[in-house]
């Protein structure tokens, strides 16, 4: 056969991706295999990891994942139908033990949530570290299967087995369930709760308790019928140099900025960002009654393997109508603002929030929905003959928790309406309502009341034209960078400064992410937090990445996922014009009255995407940039003028 | 050191001869084991399993739930006893007994007889399925010839664990069984271990055993398996010509593997 031929075959169908017999030593902290699994007709196929100059590239994490799926997925492929993948990939670093943060795994697939931006769910916990303990550095799932099944890796082998037991249960029961049914009290599940089984548009993939990863990963797995992976196994990453590794983890963990118990007790992340978002984004002032309760709860913090950041926390509520609930939460608190933003409060919104991460429905997406619809009962524009009798008052909590049984169900009007998302309900509701959503491109922000911050701002309209976005201007820019970035003022009121600070962030996120990195572990805003993760991965695979090459391999990611929109037709001016009006809204009280990046828009958008070597307006990458990155291949996808 | 062992057991040094004391906190401790996952990544154990004690787990955080899911925690490991049994019954000799604090077993030497693990007070020897030596917590002695602390208490994310000179933790364990109203265990067991814990509730609650005051608690070797490993190829020639030897030239030794029912020297 000619050889020029063989190689056309090879290119279209991703094999040369994985070599049949490496030719390259794998470097250190890798398992050197990738599980793909193959739901239509059940088969399994080990495939090697690419060689190592592949492997230097994209490194693992969202880049690798991405990658496999630029080339594997069709441009025609739909969110729901088998042809749909997704890849999941753990980093080098993920589960070595001796750094804190090694505990992520990224899925990415083509989202049902805007049709045709990159998914994302990144989880942190154990379940990574258990997969790479089990043999495998990832697994790409494909097709979809005919009943309800659940895929089983143990030591290196990897079956599928009927979820029967498990469809229709929580994601807590679930993983209960299944790791009673393996018989290995070891074993990690990750697994999707009813919202996904009913592709609840922003179901989410739940994990080891405490961890969701959000972004509608959870709605894919239900598409394929697949309620659940569960993994055990006894093996570890094979490290370059321990020793070194030892010490650069010590150093990395000495910039953590260590959480407590008594933050566990306050209004979360709404504290630091100087507002919660109350009555659909109407209200920013946190009260006291929002965390009534919290002092009397038994609180546990849980962290994530073998990481000193103290994000996760459990909590057993003793006080109010829910008293005796145990919730099981990761450090975020956007569940928490997504039930002030409902007005609930105290031991109710944590109530409501173990109820929701249980279902499996992305918070954010269930809280802007239902934001709407109260908000138009509020302004007359819907009754009770329009709600089944349900009323929708601010605050209710029956009403919530009732609406969350239909979200995730798909039960009734308003459980599919919400399962559809916020955008729906508004345009079903019709009037004024569409101007009240809160939104990026369909999809929904992390749960919190950015508007007061520039950076966070940028972070979440723009997301590299996903929907997830990493990174995020921050006004504490890395010390680390200091002898060669000159900030601007980073000052709220000029918009000098921000798109690139936001730029440069999320390349180390993303680098912090492949690496196999959970980014709260990242603490750039220390000396030596950025120095210490690079060397940490360093001593790991044996490369020696400078750290203009780590943001170098972040700023490939956020193109990889950027070139992934672009094919299914994002433009760049969707970020800013594809935004819900009360997300740009200027902040309705409190200390930051009056602010919006709103006035600065759409520059700080074009800015943001020239700095990152995108054409402003249709965020298609430049030539230069793709060179710069090595992405030549997807050139049929540059800017050509 | 001799003094205090009157060559009851083999002794040794590893850095300065001033003994040392592990603290564990079960007050402050969370349930997280990431001790118990920072011992098998010192000393390159397998992942899992991590509830019971095994070959390649050689702590266990108790109860046998998950992380996080109980209201109390314990840490289940070598106490590395002043007094330890486990060396007093080893018939080759393979278990040391250090100044600094480690009790540590040489794998080169055990011969797999068991008695040790039916000797520890708190059941903290297994034997390895592959190798069949016993196998247990060496307080790292590897880090602490090199002047470290133990892998577990530096990985402890909320200070839950603690090292130091024995005077300096038993002062800390006293002080801080105080100020919450609690009590330390492992100043009288057994004669006083170099791992101490503060505790609040009672002993029961936590899982932990009683063990007596008494040094050199009394074993519960079995009498068939003493006769087995006398009359049986077990443990192999090499190794009974080595008991045999060290019978002879350390007759002393026999006494508490034989003499069970003595009293405290
Ligand atoms: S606790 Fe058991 S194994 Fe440890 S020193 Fe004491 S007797 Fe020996
Ligand atoms: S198994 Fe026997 S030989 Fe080995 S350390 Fe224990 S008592 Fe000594
Ligand atoms: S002292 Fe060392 S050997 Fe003992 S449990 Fe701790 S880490 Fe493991
Ligand atoms: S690491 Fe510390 S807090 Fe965690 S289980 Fe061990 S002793 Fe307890």
């Amino acid at each position: 056969m000619a050889a020029g031929g063989l190689e056309k075959l090879l290119v279209a169908n991703s094999s040369d991706i994985f070599p049949r017999q490496r030719k390259t030593t794998l470097p250190g902290g890798y398992m050197g295999r990738i599980l793909r699994v193959d739901l239509n007709s059940g088969s399994m196929k080990d495939e090697n990891l690419p060689e190592e100059p592949m492997l230097r590239k994209f490194i693992g994490g969202q880049a690798l994942a991405t990658y496999i799926l630029l080339r594997e997925l069709p441009l025609d492929a739909k969110p729901y139908g088998p042809e749909n993948k997704v890849v999941m990939m753990t980093g080098p670093i993920t589960g070595t033990g001796f750094t804190p943060g090694g505990t992520k795994v990224t899925a990415v697939y083509l989202s049902p949530l805007t049709n045709h931006t990159l998914g994302r769910g990144a989880a942190s916990g154990f379940w990574a570290v258990y997969l790479k303990a089990a043999g495998y550095d990832g697994i790409i799932v494909e097709g979809a299967a005919p009943k309800p099944t659940y895929l089983y890796i143990n030591e290196g082998r990897a079956e599928l087995r009927d979820a029967s037991s498990a469809w229709g249960k929580g994601a807590t029961e679930t993983e209960d369930r299944l790791r009673a049914e393996v018989g290995i009290k070891d074993a990690k599940v990750m697994c999707i709760g009813p919202a996904g089984e009913n592709l609840v548009h922003a179901a989410m993939l739940c994990n080891d308790y405490n961890h969701n990863a959000a972004h509608s990963g959870g709605a894919v797995f239900g598409s394929k019928k697949l309620k659940a992976i569960v993994v055990h196994g006894t093996a570890r990453p094979p490290l370059y140099d321990r020793a070194r590794l030892i010490e650069a983890g010590l150093r990395w963990r000495k910039t953590l900025m260590v959480r407590h118990e008594a933050e566990k007790r306050t209004a979360g992340h709404a504290v630091d960002l100087g507002a919660a978002p109350n009555f659909n984004f109407r209200s920013t002032v946190i009260e006291e009654s929002h965390i009534e309760g919290f002092d009397k709860n038994r609180v546990t913090l849980r962290p994530c393997f073998q990481c000193q950041r103290l994000c996760p926390w459990d909590v057993e509520l003793k006080s109010g109508n829910h008293s005796g609930t145990v919730g099981h939460f990761n450090a975020g608190s956007e569940w928490l603002d997504t039930f002030y933003n409902l007005g609930v409060r105290g031991n109710d919104a944590l109530y409501l929030a173990q109820r929701i991460n249980d279902l499996g429905i992305e918070c954010s997406h269930f809280s802007c929905g239902v934001g709407v619809a109260f908000e138009a009962w509020e302004k007359g524009l819907l009754n009770a003959e329009k709600t089944g009798g349900l009323k929708f008052e601010w605050g209710n909590v029956e009403v919530i928790d009732r609406l969350l049984d239909m979200a995730a169900r798909r039960e009734g009007y308003w459980g599919n309406l919400l399962a559809e998302g916020p955008v729906e309900v508004a345009e079903a509701i019709g009037g004024d309502a569409p101007k009240w959503v809160v939104h990026t491109k369909k999809g929904t922000p992390a749960l919190h009341d950015w508007r007061p911050h520039f950076g966070q701002m940028i972070r979440e309209i723009v997301a590299s034209g996903g929907m997830k976005p990493q990174g995020g201007g921050s006004v504490n820019p890395p010390p680390d960078l200091k002898y060669r970035e000159k900030w601007g003022p980073l000052d709220r009121n000029d918009p000098a400064g921000w798109s690139w600070s936001n730029a440069l962030s999320e390349q180390y996120r993303q680098f912090c992410g492949l690496i196999g990195g959970c980014w709260f572990a990242q603490m750039h805003m220390k000396p030596d937090g950025l120095n210490s993760m690079i060397d940490s991965f360093n001593a790991t695979t044996g490369w020696n990445f400078d750290i203009d090459q780590a943001l170098e391999a972040g700023h490939r990611s956020a193109m990889l996922q950027s070139i992934f929109g672009t094919q299914r037709g994002w433009i760049a001016e969707h970020d800013w014009k594809d935004v819900g009006a009360r997300f740009l809204e200027p902040v309705p009280d409190g200390k930051h009255k009056g602010f919006t990046i709103a006035k600065w828009l759409p520059e700080l958008v074009y800015e943001y995407h020239r700095l990152m070597g995108r054409h402003e307006k249709t965020g298609r990458p430049f030539m230069d940039t793709l060179k710069k990155l090595g992405l030549e291949e997807f050139q049929e996808w540059a800017q050509l003028d | 050191m001799n003094e205090k062992y009157g060559n009851l057991i083999p002794t040794g040094q590893l850095l300065d001869g001033k003994p040392r004391t592990i603290l564990f906190d079960a007050i402050k401790c969370i349930g997280c084991r990431q001790c118990v996952h920072a011992c098998k990544d010192w000393n390159d154990h397998p992942r899992t399993t991590v509830f019971e004690i095994s070959s390649s787990n050689w702590i266990t955080m108790e109860p046998p739930v998950l992380e996080g899911l109980s209201p109390l925690w314990a840490r289940n490991s070598c106490m590395h006893c002043e007094y330890p049994m486990c060396a007093a019954v080893c018939p080759v000799e393979a278990i040391t007994k250090y100044e600094e604090g480690p009790v540590v077993i040489d794998p080169n030497v055990c011969i797999g007889c068991e008695y040790c693990i039916y000797a520890c007070p708190w059941g903290v020897i297994s034997k390895d399925d592959l190798t069949h030596k016993a196998s247990k917590c060496t307080m790292c002695s590897d880090r602490m010839s090199e002047d470290k602390s133990p892998f577990c208490v530096q990985a402890c994310p909320v200070g839950a664990l603690d090292f130091g000179l024995q005077e300096e933790v038993s002062a800390k364990a006293r002080t801080r069984a105080q100020e919450v109203g609690g009590y330390v265990y492992g100043e009288k067991e057994a004669g006083g271990t170099q791992v101490l814990y503060v505790l609040k509730e009672k002993k029961e609650s936590y899982g932990i055993r009683s063990v007596g005051p008494q040094k050199y608690p009394k074993h519960k070797i079995s009498l068939p398996l003493m006769l087995k490993d006398l009359f049986t190829l077990r443990c192999g020639l090499q190794g009974k010509v080595r008991a045999l030897y060290l019978a002879i030239i350390h007759p002393r030794r026999l006494l508490y593997r034989y003499w069970p029912w003595r009293q405290v020297v």
